[in-house]
């Protein structure tokens, strides 16, 4: 069932004279883990808000379950479970009683608030003050309430944003858990490429409000570029010896030469090339660069025509 | 009008150990006892008049041109202050559920808890008066009171503060900031005491409350009609406007 789940076209919104979400085309599958990638400030929050209806896009539209969210908002909504930055919470009501308010509002049953509870093991702690809960306590029943109506998409904005690492490691967990457990398709926003790394089988990267990639982990290693860095004796000859042979080379620290190359063929060849031009190769390693690296390179640039 | 029910339900819940529940009891209560140390303190002063009507307007006034006001403001900016203080509007906006059924809910309820608190107000002036037949039998108070009468005045002085409960409800909920509500009930409060006696005064909506149980009709009528035709108008504007804007 590889059927699109949730789709934006074109999706556009500016505050002010900055435009947060520039052209946004998201294609989200069912089943899937999509991990909403970018920096903090990139448009994430801005398109998850409008993904709900919260904020009114500029141009552009969004589409769930092969409807537009502009006409078909209540029925849409009625499927789609949302934890939107911290979660929404009463201190002063017990955990079962936070679920309970929105429980009354859906008109679902009241099973179901002890299945969502179960999921995300708060079912000791139900009847305990919201005011008690610890921070990972509350971003978990934050996730029940999201769960509360057995929603098929689930819409996390920074899931682990603030937690210590124990409670990141827990709503991790609950998380990945999810499309297998119960098939529900998750939307997930964060900063961190180790955590979507982990949990997404898909990712789109946005920066500045634009996208800059959209595919499966895979075809983001894909995108690549191996590397083979080289410990020369006299680097700028080298330098210019394989350039004159088409190879694209670049200068690192420690006067070492880093050049475009693909596997072991083309490391022997190059290896051949230099010593027949009597140069001295005393280092010489293949490298692929992590995704962290491709990310913050990506991330790093301003990227072009951010006007509206 | 299900999901109606359903929001109001929803906030029904809400109120649960709130400061804003006790509220309901203790604002009227206040301005009860206010009155009752009055009529026992000065006893042989009140002694031989209408003293049901001293008390009936004592607690009426007091209620309609300071408490009520005032408690509107407190238990509206309450209200919403639980949905901005757990940032729950993002949530409650994004359920499957209309958006003017959860800003209704929100309006309704507040109106509810003030008819509570009218009819406490009701009750307390009879429970005054009954206690008082016991501690001051100088008084007189065992002659059983105009009940119709209390009961009509504190419906009216109700009727004429909706346009603040409505008011009030948009204020809450449209801007976060507690004391900026707050501020514009106090002030508002503040003026209808200047207001009073200027002619323009029978159109200043903090006076409605205390118009509605004027001595002149004409002041009365107008209270009671402007307060629940403009309460309607700015109930539904400010659905209106809650409804549209972008959700923080």
């Amino acid at each position: 069932m590889n059927h699109t789940v949730l789709e934006t076209v074109g999706l556009t919104r500016s505050f002010g004279g900055l435009v947060a979400v520039n052209d946004i085309n998201l294609k989200v599958e069912a089943g899937s883990v999509f991990g909403f990638l970018g920096p903090n400030g990139a448009g994430k929050t801005t398109t998850i808000r409008m993904l709900l209806g919260l904020i009114k896009p500029d141009r552009g539209r969004v589409m769930l379950f092969g409807e537009d969210l502009s006409s078909h908002r209540l029925s849409i909504l009625g499927r789609v479970g949302a934890l939107v930055e911290t979660p929404s919470l009463y201190n002063h009501l017990t955990g079962f009683e936070n679920m309970e308010v929105t429980r009354r509002l859906l008109g679902c049953s009241k099973e179901n608030i002890g299945n969502a509870l179960e999921i995300v093991k708060l079912t000791d702690a139900a009847h305990r003050l919201v005011r008690e809960y610890s921070l990972g306590m509350r971003q978990r029943l934050g996730l029940a309430l999201a769960l509360l109506n057995r929603p098929e998409i689930l819409i996390l904005d920074e899931p682990t944003n603030g937690l210590d690492p124990a409670g990141i490691r827990e709503m991790r967990a609950l998380i990945k858990q999810l499309p297998d457990q119960s098939g529900i398709t998750v939307f997930l926003s964060s900063h961190l490429l180790s955590e979507v790394e982990q949990l997404a089988s898909h990712v789109g990267i946005i920066h500045q409000g634009k996208m800059l990639f959209q595919g499966s982990l895979a075809e983001l290693h894909a995108q690549q570029h191996e590397r083979l860095v080289l410990g020369v004796d006299r680097p700028s000859v080298a330098a210019e010896v394989l350039t004159k042979q088409g190879w694209r080379v670049h200068q690192e620290e420690n006067s070492r030469l880093a050049v475009d190359a693909h596997g072991q063929k083309d490391a022997a060849s190059i290896n051949a090339l230099l010593v027949r031009e009597g140069l001295e190769v005393f280092y010489l390693s293949q490298q692929q660069p992590t995704l962290e690296e491709t990310f913050f390179k990506m991330t790093a640039e301003p990227v072009a025509g951010g006007k509206p | 009008m299900k999901q109606l029910l359903a929001a109001l339900s929803s906030e029904s819940l809400k109120l649960k150990r709130t400061l804003a529940l006790w509220m309901v009891f203790i604002a009227p209560f206040i301005v009860i006892l206010l009155q009752f140390f009055i009529l026992y303190d000065r006893a042989k002063f009140f002694a031989g008049r209408d003293v049901w009507g001293v008390l009936m307007y004592g607690v009426t006034s007091i209620w309609a041109i300071f408490m009520l006001p005032l408690f509107i403001t407190l238990e509206t900016a309450l209200l919403s202050g639980l949905e901005h203080s757990g940032q729950s509007w993002k949530h409650l906006f994004a359920q499957p559920v209309p958006r003017w059924s959860v800003y209704a809910a929100k309006l309704l309820t507040v109106m509810g808890m003030i008819l509570v608190s009218t009819v406490v107000l009701v009750l307390g002036e009879m429970g005054a008066g009954k206690l008082l037949s016991v501690l001051r039998p100088e008084l007189r108070f065992h002659e059983s009171p105009n009940l119709t009468m209390m009961a009509r005045m504190a419906i009216m002085v109700y009727l004429a503060s909706w346009i603040l409960l409505a008011f009030h409800t948009w204020v809450s909920m449209r801007w976060k900031s507690f004391a900026l509500a707050a501020g514009v009930g106090v002030a508002g409060t503040f003026f209808a005491v200047f207001a009073s006696g200027a002619r323009i005064g029978k159109f200043y909506p903090w006076l409605f409350p205390v118009n509605a149980v004027s001595t002149s009709p004409e002041r009365m009528k107008l209270a009671i009609l402007l307060g629940i035709i403009g309460g309607a108008i700015i109930a539904v504007a400010g659905c209106w406007n809650v409804v549209r804007r972008d959700v923080e």
